[in-house]
């Protein structure tokens, strides 16, 4: 996987991210699952990251995405947002095209 | 087959029945093996380089579907499929790449096989569109129709497709490789930042004679290509392109991507050292079978529709009285229209980069009315450009006033070719999942703050590349002024190169100093055009005034503290 991807402080938090396999939509990692809404994802201190995403790809609903990776997330920021441009152009949409932001649902995957 | 030359598609090469099994049986392969994928047969690991091979990347936001467009030449019925992709599996955009490929962003790996299917009904696909393999070969956008034109490229283009097309040796060489073509002494395939160019002319007798040039490209290391050895007849095209292919294959690196690509080689060898192995297999392989005959050619070029060329003979002259009497008409056909070899016609560019917008994205009804107008004025032929524009190829003079209207009702009337306001763009890190900048709002920002059309033409002809990355989709080195994102910490950065140009003037931009942050490179770059046109002496043009005065005078515009 990209270096980037993993570029994380010791301290502060993340979430955990993957595509989905079927239709290659952006998920992040929930209590229960995996939802399109950011701001849905379990936060978790970066030094369980790692233990959380091999723990992730031993269960069976592990088949349903692919490239399960962690987020730095920033901790200056409202709310669930990444640290990176890349990873908030992952969360919020394309920043060309505004009405394509993930719809803000209750449903979790 | 017998081919029944009425109804041949105009411009682009007519599938038989044996291209139309063959098509239909690889979707039905691909579909058999997605759905091994989704039931957990596949690993990822197995199944990407099978989805690879269909075109299906995983980019940032989804699945990236790569549509092939065989030198850019498109029927209508073809660009009506793309407009219907968009709608039904896509979000009714699809985007023009510097590749003469369309790309959609937001597709299903469920759907692929339907949409394969659709593509096969209209004669496409994405085969080789991605890979260590030949890739879609590209040629002059005004191909068969240019007034310079020495030998129309699109014959020799196929034939280089149907050798290229799933070669068994050539399926996995080091690394991708890219082949242009062009038949005009002005190059307008940027033939020497190819891995192959071939510059075609008549020869002795009439017969084709070809310039080769090999390891030129882009990206990491950019690098002009060399002229391997003019005047190869005709009849040696594919023997010896697959010689260069095959030293290529046995010689180049495969345990270092970045170093993998023939530009590589053939500088590490040398020129002459790669030349001497090129012609040693030359020498040893069986030119009989490779032979391209008179009459193979000519077979090739029987399946290309013709468009039968007929206008009146006071077309210009309709046309000069329309130019006459609507200035924004005439604004548009000075700067988007190309000169025909027939005098009565001309070749319109439509802009896909209006004021403010995405360059290469066109909505599915922007496709639907592409097609249309080129069913009306245009014989149903369309070109793709490898500047992300679009070009209606044989236009009739005394007809271009009532297209050019039907362009601007679409938002498709953007009168900006060659222009500031033509800027070339990867997708960038809005969805790129090799990006590390955006690029796409430096171009809209661009082109917003430039959009006045009198500002345009008086800043003369400018090209502005911009690529999110080194790999340099965007062509940021062959632009006149090149824009590249950099990652410093998660937050984008831009760096500026000046002078480059991919034409007969070919050159590599040079950087001029450090990187500059998002929010002050758009007001940057107008410092810089602002000061060229201070610099600038009488009919010179950006380019131009560069060359005579260097960096130094721009660097300081550039940097200068606001
Ligand atoms: C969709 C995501 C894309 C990915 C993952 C991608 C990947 C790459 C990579 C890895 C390279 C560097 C290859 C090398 O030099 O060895 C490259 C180069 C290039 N790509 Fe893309 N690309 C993408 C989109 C595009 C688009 C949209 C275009 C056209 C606008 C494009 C056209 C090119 C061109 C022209 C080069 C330069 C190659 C050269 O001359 O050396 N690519 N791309
Ligand atoms: S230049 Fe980089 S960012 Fe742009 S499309 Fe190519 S790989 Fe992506």
């Amino acid at each position: 996987m990209d270096v980037r991807n993993n570029r994380r402080d010791l301290t502060g938090t993340s979430v955990i991210t993957a595509n989905r396999l079927l239709d290659g939509r952006i998920v992040w990692l929930t209590g229960t699952g995996w939802s399109e809404t950011v701001s849905h994802a379990r936060i978790i201190d970066n030094a369980d990251v790692e233990a959380t995403i091999k723990q992730i790809r031993a269960t069976p609903d592990a088949r349903r995405v692919i490239g399960i990776y962690g987020v730095q997330l920033d901790p200056t920021a409202a709310g669930v947002t990444p640290l990176t441009v890349r990873e908030r152009i992952r969360a919020f949409g394309p920043s060309v095209h505004p009405e394509f932001a993930p719809v803000e649902t209750s449903d979790v995957h | 087959m017998s081919t029944n030359t009425a109804t041949l598609p105009v411009g682009r090469y007519a599938y038989d029945q044996i291209d139309r099994t063959f098509l239909s049986q690889r979707v039905a392969q691909f579909r058999e093996q997605v759905n091994r994928r989704i039931a957990g047969h596949l690993t990822e690991d197995e199944f990407k380089p099978l989805r690879l091979m269909n075109g299906l990347y995983l980019q940032l936001h989804a699945y990236m579907l790569r549509v092939a467009i065989p030198y850019g030449m498109l029927g209508a019925d073809q660009m009506r499929a793309l407009a219907h992709i968009a709608r039904t599996y896509d979000r009714d955009y699809g985007h023009f790449t510097t590749r003469q490929n369309m790309q959609f962003n937001w597709i299903r790996l469920e759907d692929t096989p339907d949409i394969l299917e659709r593509l096969a009904d209209v004669d496409m696909h994405a085969i080789q569109t991605s890979g260590n393999c030949i890739r879609n070969v590209t040629c002059d956008e005004f191909a068969g129709a240019a007034a310079d034109e020495l030998l129309d490229p699109r014959i020799h283009a196929e034939i280089l497709r149907q050798w290229s097309t799933l070669h068994p040796e050539f399926a996995f060489l080091p690394r991708k490789f890219k082949i242009a073509i062009s038949g005009s002494p002005q190059d307008r395939v940027a033939a020497r930042f190819h891995d192959i160019g071939l510059v075609a002319r008549p020869g002795p007798q009439g017969r084709p004679v070809f310039d080769v040039f090999v390891g030129g490209g882009l990206g990491r290391t950019p690098i002009i290509g060399v002229l391997l050895r003019d005047n190869l007849p005709e009849e040696d095209l594919v023997a010896y392109l697959e010689a260069i292919v095959r030293v290529y294959n046995a010689y180049g690196r495969r345990d270092n991507m970045y170093k993998a690509r023939i530009k590589i080689l053939v500088q590490a060898l040398g020129v002459e050292t790669f030349r001497e192995k090129v012609d040693a297999e030359f020498a040893l392989m069986n030119r009989a079978d490779y032979r391209l005959e008179p009459d193979i050619v000519a077979g090739i070029r029987a399946r290309f529709g013709i468009p039968a060329l007929d206008a009146p003979a006071d077309a210009a002259d309709t046309l000069a009285a329309g130019r006459k009497a609507d200035p924004a008409f005439d604004r548009w056909v000075r700067t988007n229209t190309h000169p025909h070899r027939h005098p009565g016609f001309t070749s319109v560019v439509i802009s896909i980069k209006p004021d403010g917008g995405i360059p290469g994205d066109v909505t599915a009804d922007q496709m639907d009315v592409i097609a249309d107008l080129a069913d009306g004025w245009s014989f149903g032929e369309i070109r793709v450009t490898h500047m992300q524009n679009v070009v209606l190829g044989h236009v009739r003079k005394d007809r271009l006033h009532e297209l050019w209207r039907r362009l601007v009702a679409a938002g498709l009337g953007t009168p900006n070719i060659g222009l500031v306001g033509d800027i070339i763009a990867c997708p960038g890190l809005d969805y790129c999942s090799l990006a590390n900048a955006r690029s796409i709002p430096i171009a809209q920002k661009l082109s917003a703050r430039f959009a006045s059309p009198e500002l345009q033409e008086r800043i003369g002809r400018l090209h502005i590349n911009i690529s999110g990355c080194i790999n340099a989709c965007g062509h940021h080195h062959a632009g006149h002024i090149g824009i590249l994102g950099v990652d410093k910490r998660g937050e984008e950065f831009f760096q500026l190169t000046l002078g480059g140009s991919a034409g007969n003037d070919v050159a590599i931009g040079q950087i001029i100093g450090p990187a500059l942050p998002e929010d002050e490179t758009v007001d940057a770059i107008a410092r810089l055009i602002d000061a060229y046109l201070v610099l600038r002496t009488e009919g010179e043009q950006f380019i131009d005034t560069y060359r005579r005065l260097g960096a130094a005078s721009f660097k300081d515009a550039v940097y200068a503290s606001a």
